[in-house]
């Protein structure tokens, strides 16, 4: 009885290392020596880098700085991970934490009261909290929305496209608002159902509903944030046409993607990288958008776009960057 | 909202018109929406079928394994991993089914070798599973990436177009899920006409009474949570085959409601299938209110729990024992009970 | 040469010599009893026989020849067959399915059902087993379950055949008949081993006895020999006094008053269908019939823990019926449950916790709902003397306890508050001779102070000794109440298998083996 007793315990002590191994797994690239005059930022991610859409559209941008900057990231951040991991790196002392996420907030507001000489990013969001070492970024994705939603209106055969939504705030809001009114815009006899599944990582029933968004008739389909991976598979899978935002997600299925909305943070990047080496700490707004080259229509090469729905989306996306059509209407 | 009960045999052909007009209430009750229900029901039933056949088999020879669901993820995760490696869903369902076994010898050496308590063993099992699911995927793999699937039977048999064909949606399913329906009959088959399935019946009533005729309880229920466990890690594989994509605790609890669909069925393998299927059934009539934007905001949210209730109001409506295997949960040795 | 032999035989458990080097042999066509109390080592030289145990020394022969026994299969090998005192049947598998049970199938993978139903039939034709091969073993009654263990035994062509306290849950009736097939058996050449502690059925089945205490043999001996006096005397180890004096009691005023009780029970089912029983003022009334027939229900329902259909109960002229248990006590009605280990105590608690169990409240122990050590230390002391309790201390945890032990602990919790009716079910069930004996005589020192005992017991024997009156019943209902000095064996038999009339040709079926209901 007790040697049984004993296995028990060792091997209940042995699962339990093992649960806590896994619980326990943050990422950390740590950064190599340092040149001087490089800036050093810090990312607080919500998914992973390569995930096709939200989290990979600002590490590219911060790749596209080049020398300019070293950075470390923290991907895959709960809110509660993330909270701790933004004073963390408050601590070590970087240039520039970039919390990436709207979800993040709260805990951004406390920790930049806290450290007044370390400047801090989110996104995508307008408020600067009136702190003056806060940057608020954000993406005007209403803008290629719409232009996608014309190019939506002009491919659909049975009248009818599909959005994949998470959550209805944000940049996702903003992204398919564009969208409908796109669609809308170039013909309004086309019909768009739009479902918000509830969540940001929901993959399976952002696959289910994209699913039953085809079974109910949709022939072209877009979505938003990470859940869009989940959905592009099947759209890929059922041969339906697929608009994609916020990275280019041709990649991921090479013959139904017809064009992407991307997100070229870089533009604004520079601008907050120049205003602290300028002694600012914090305390503007920035918007991506067509006009300032932030945002970026991208055809998919791959898929043969008729010239007169290419050259329209251009006009559109002209008519937006000079005012005459408002793509929140 | 005026609800039209009657269904419209009208067609599926979906256009323009059909769409815009059938949103909401009237365009829940049309044939377009009943073929889109069934065939996502007949879908979403697999993992369920797998789970629960599996652990219909383990119960009945009398161990209860409430780890099903962290074994799931195992299965799914590999099944996930090595579909994206090598591009081939077999190979990944091979995966599932492989880790599934594994944990099975796992699981039968705690309880049946060490004779560790069934239930709280259970946990430990599903609590590893999830993490070590994750840790797996995060360390491997990092991002979802969509994969490689089991193309419809059809396209399987015909590799060109479409058929033409009303409904294919019913039919033109995965190979995996009509091996999931056939796994129905086949349980019932070695559980009620095998002397192994004679067996198992015995090692779950009165495992004395197996042993005192010869009967290895031991290798009895070796081989059958080996079995149940090779299931549903074949449900997990089932599960991310189907979706295409992995994220992290991607089964969300079937592996649970897996083994409450078992006290459902009454242990037998119809019964569990009947389970799976009205399960499933929910669960897709729910989805379709979503698309149709019957739900939306927080009583979409409040969606989230039908599961659960339903669940749970089964289990209560279901309240006859009968057929639970008297041994359930009890560990066998013949010396240590004096 | 002997047909079997078990020499040397020792088997130790954790503190526990349960078998001391033991000898013990059989010859063919033998019947050879093993008789001794619980605890003597029976069951366990059994069981290494059936390689459900392995010894710690010693050695089995076969026909002469040295064999191993690891497991039950090699003892099935060598055709050792065994009838488990606890029938070893999957009660949610048909007869055929249970004797086909880890036997190779001639249609393997698949059952031969059909093929092993064929082979019961001419087997129980043979031995006048009659059992259907199709049946579920839960719709069975006992002795037909025990009819599928012997067949089990023979359909594996057991040449050695166990039987473990086979009568403990049949009728006389049954007994009759089974003593009838053991000897057929042992006839056709089969040695059996009978094991028993009721003395009666060991001196009529029994060509030897073999008697072992505390797990030593302390005799051999065969009937012709012997009474069952002095067997008992060899069991216990000293003389016991198996037929207790009867006080002569004038009957007084009724206590306990069942009228037309109406109980369901725990499946839904009817299990008291309009029973009406009167218990007096010095009565002890015994309740005969196969377990399973209503008692347990019964029992409950007086005792106020199940509820009752219709009908009235009434305790010391109170109406207790449906009320709460507690109240039923006031009406001082003591409970000696059937399930004396998990109903009677509660099995984690210390000896004197369960003995204060009743009188928790009572202000001698209790004070601002602070527990009175002193006080309960010493009344508990009391009782474990006065009832001859055995155990090490008051705070020895209950269920370490033998089974006679815990019986007497409850019974001296239930007498100590002097009760008007005592509802007694099996007291003596599984416990053994030296114990019986003096649960007995304070049933009967009970009744001398005017206690109404309603006595609820599976054992004839112990009904005709201590009851006034007894009552049968079946299937929930009381076929008769028989006056003490009228009822026999055979008829109370016959009444506890359901048979009201007495129809000459009834008796004569019944003298055969029982017939399918």
């Amino acid at each position: 009885m007790t040697t049984h007793h004993l296995r028990r315990l060792a091997l209940a002590a042995v699962l339990a290392v093992i649960g806590l191994l896994a619980t326990a797994c943050v990422d950390s690239n740590s950064a190599a020596e340092i040149p001087p005059g490089t800036l050093r930022i810090a990312i607080v991610a919500p998914s992973a880098s390569n995930d096709r859409s939200f989290t990979q559209s600002l590490v590219e941008g911060v790749k596209a700085l080049g020398d300019r900057v070293q950075y470390v990231i923290t991907n895959n951040a709960s809110r509660e991970e993330a909270a701790v991991t933004i004073r963390d790196y408050a601590k070590e002392g970087y240039d520039l934490i970039i919390a990436h996420g709207s979800q993040d907030g709260g805990s951004l507001q406390e920790i930049a009261l806290d450290f007044p000489d370390v400047s801090f990013a989110w996104g995508t969001a307008r408020d600067t909290f009136g702190l003056d070492n806060v940057y608020a970024y954000t993406a005007a994705s209403e803008q290629g929305g719409f232009v996608l939603g014309t190019i939506a209106a002009q491919l659909t055969e049975t009248g009818a496209a599909g959005v994949v939504g998470p959550i209805e705030v944000g940049d996702a809001k903003f992204f398919i608002d564009g969208f409908e009114a796109g669609v809308e815009f170039q013909n309004s006899a086309v019909d768009v159902n739009t479902v918000y599944i509830g969540s940001f990582s929901n993959y399976s029933r952002a696959v289910e509903t994209t699913k039953a968004l085809i079974a109910q008739g949709a022939d072209i389909l877009t979505s938003s944030a990470q859940i869009a991976v989940g959905a592009i598979g099947v759209a890929r899978d059922e041969k339906v046409l697929w608009l994609g935002n916020q990275a280019d997600q041709s990649s991921l299925a090479v013959d139904f993607v017809v064009a992407s909305q991307v997100y070229r943070w870089e533009v604004i990047l520079e601008e907050i990288l120049d205003s602290i080496e300028g002694g600012v700490k914090g305390g503007r707004a920035f918007t991506i958008t067509l006009e300032n080259g932030g945002l970026e229509i991208v055809y998919n090469n791959a898929y043969d776009l008729p010239a007169d729905v290419r050259t329209r989306a251009g006009e559109i996306a002209s008519g937006i960057i000079d005012g005459s059509i408002d793509p929140s209407s | 909202m005026p609800v039209e009960l009657a269904f419209d045999f009208v067609s599926n052909s979906a256009a323009a018109d059909v769409l815009a007009a059938r949103r909401g209430w009237s365009g829940f009750f049309t044939f377009t929406t009943l073929v889109v229900i069934l065939s996502s029901t007949i879908r979403l039933a697999v993992p369920y079928i797998f789970a629960a056949i599996g652990e219909s088999i383990a119960q009945r020879s009398g161990v209860l394994n409430l780890g099903v669901d962290g074994v799931m993820l195992l299965g799914a995760f590999a099944a996930y991993y090595v579909t994206l490696e090598t591009g081939g869903p077999w190979q990944g369902l091979g995966a599932g089914l492989t880790v599934g076994m594994a944990m099975g010898v796992l699981y039968a050496f705690i309880t049946v070798t060490l004779h560790a308590t069934q239930d709280i063993s259970g946990i430990g099992i599903y609590l590893f599973g999830l993490g070590f699911s994750d840790l797996l995927f995060r360390q491997l793999v990092g991002t979802p990436i969509p994969i490689e699937r089991f193309e419809g039977v059809f396209e399987f048999i015909v590799p060109d177009e479409r058929l033409d064909v009303p409904y294919p949606n019913l039919y033109n399913h995965s190979i995996i899920i009509y091996l999931a329906f056939l796994l129905v009959p086949l349980a019932w088959l070695t559980v009620s006409k095998t002397t192994f399935g004679l067996n198992i019946r015995a090692a779950g009533e009165n495992p004395e009474a197996a042993d005192s005729l010869g009967v290895s309880v031991v290798r009895t229920r070796y081989t059958t949570i080996i079995i149940g466990n090779a299931l549903a890690g074949v449900g997990g594989a089932a599960l991310v085959l189907d979706k295409g994509i992995y994220f992290q605790n991607i089964t969300n609890g079937i592996g649970f409601i897996a083994v409450a669909l078992v006290y459902f069925g009454a242990w037998r393998p119809l019964g569990v299938l009947a389970g799976s299927l009205l399960f499933s059934l929910v669960t897709s009539a729910v989805l379709e209110w979503r698309t149709l934007g019957i739900l939306t905001g927080a009583a979409a949210q409040l969606t989230e729990m039908v599961p659960a209730v339903i669940t749970v109001v089964a289990l209560v409506i279901v309240t006859r024992r009968i057929g639970q295997p008297s041994a359930l949960t009890q560990t066998f040795s013949r010396e240590i009970n004096y | 040469m002997k047909l079997l032999e078990m020499v040397g035989i020792t088997k130790h458990f954790v503190g526990v010599l349960a078998n001391d080097n033991i000898n013990f042999d059989l010859n063919q066509c033998e019947i050879h009893t093993l008789l001794g109390e619980n605890g003597a080592g029976k069951s366990t030289l059994m069981k290494i026989l059936y390689g459900l145990y392995n010894p710690d020394e010693g050695e089995i022969r076969l026909r002469g020849e040295t064999i191993e026994i690891k497991s039950p299969s090699d003892a099935i090998r060598h055709g050792i067959g065994m009838v488990h005192q606890h029938f070893m049947l999957v009660p949610t598998l048909t007869v055929a399915e249970n004797v086909s049970l880890g036997l190779r199938s001639s249609r393997h993978p698949l059952t031969d059902l059909p093929a092993v139903s064929k082979r019961i039939t001419e087997l129980s034709e043979l031995y006048s087993l009659k059992v259907d091969p199709d049946t579920y073993i839960w719709q069975l009654a006992m002795g037909e379950r025990q009819r599928v263990e012997i067949l089990k035994a023979l359909y594996r062509n057991a040449s050695v055949l166990v039987l473990d306290e086979p009568t403990a849950a049949l009728t006389p009736q049954e007994v009759a008949e089974l003593i009838h097939v053991l000897k057929k058996m042992a006839a056709d050449g089969r040695g059996i081993i009978f094991i028993s502690h009721k003395l009666k059925e060991v001196m009529a089945v029994s060509d030897r006895i073999t008697v072992l205490r505390d797990g030593q043999v302390t005799g051999e001996i065969t009937p012709a020999q012997t009474n069952e006096s002095q067997l008992a005397q060899m069991m216990v180890g000293r003389p016991v006094q198996l037929v207790p004096d009867r006080p002569k009691i004038k009957l007084g005023e009724p206590r306990l008053v069942i009228q037309d009780l109406y109980v369901d029970g725990d499946r839904g089912d009817r299990a008291v269908v309009g029973v009406s029983l009167e218990v007096r003022e010095g009565e002890i009334l015994g309740l005969a019939g196969v377990s399973g027939n209503g008692q347990r229900e019964l029992a409950q329902a007086v005792a106020g823990m199940r509820n009752v259909v219709s009908g009235t109960v009434k305790v010391g002229g109170k109406d207790t019926t449906n009320k709460h248990p507690k109240v039923v006590r006031q009406a001082r009605l003591s409970y000696v449950p059937e399930e004396r280990l998990y109903e009677g105590t509660i099995p984690s608690f210390a000896v004197s916790d369960n003995l204060i169990l009743l009188d928790r409240r009572d202000k001698r122990f209790c004070q601002y709902n602070f527990m009175h050590f002193t006080n309960i230390k010493e009344h508990c002391l009391n009782l474990v003397r006065r009832f001859l309790i055995k155990t090490p201390t008051l705070e020895t945890t209950t269920s370490d306890l033998s089974g006679g032990n815990i019986q007497k602990l409850i019974m001296a919790r239930e007498l100590s508050g002097r009760p008007k009716v005592l509802l007694a079910s099996q007291p003596t069930i599984g416990i053994d001779v030296g114990a019986t004996e003096y649960i007995y005589s304070q049933l009967l020192e009970q009744k001398a102070d005017g206690c109404a005992i309603l006595l609820i017991s599976e054992d004839l024997d112990e009904l005709m000794v201590l009851a006034d009156r007894i009552a049968v019943i079946y299937e929930g209902q009381i076929m008769d109440i028989l006056d003490h000095q009228e009822a026999d064996l055979e008829q109370l038999g016959l009444l506890m298998a359901g048979v009201k009339e007495n129809v000459p040709w009834l008796h004569r079926q019944m003298a055969q083996p029982l017939s399918m209901a």
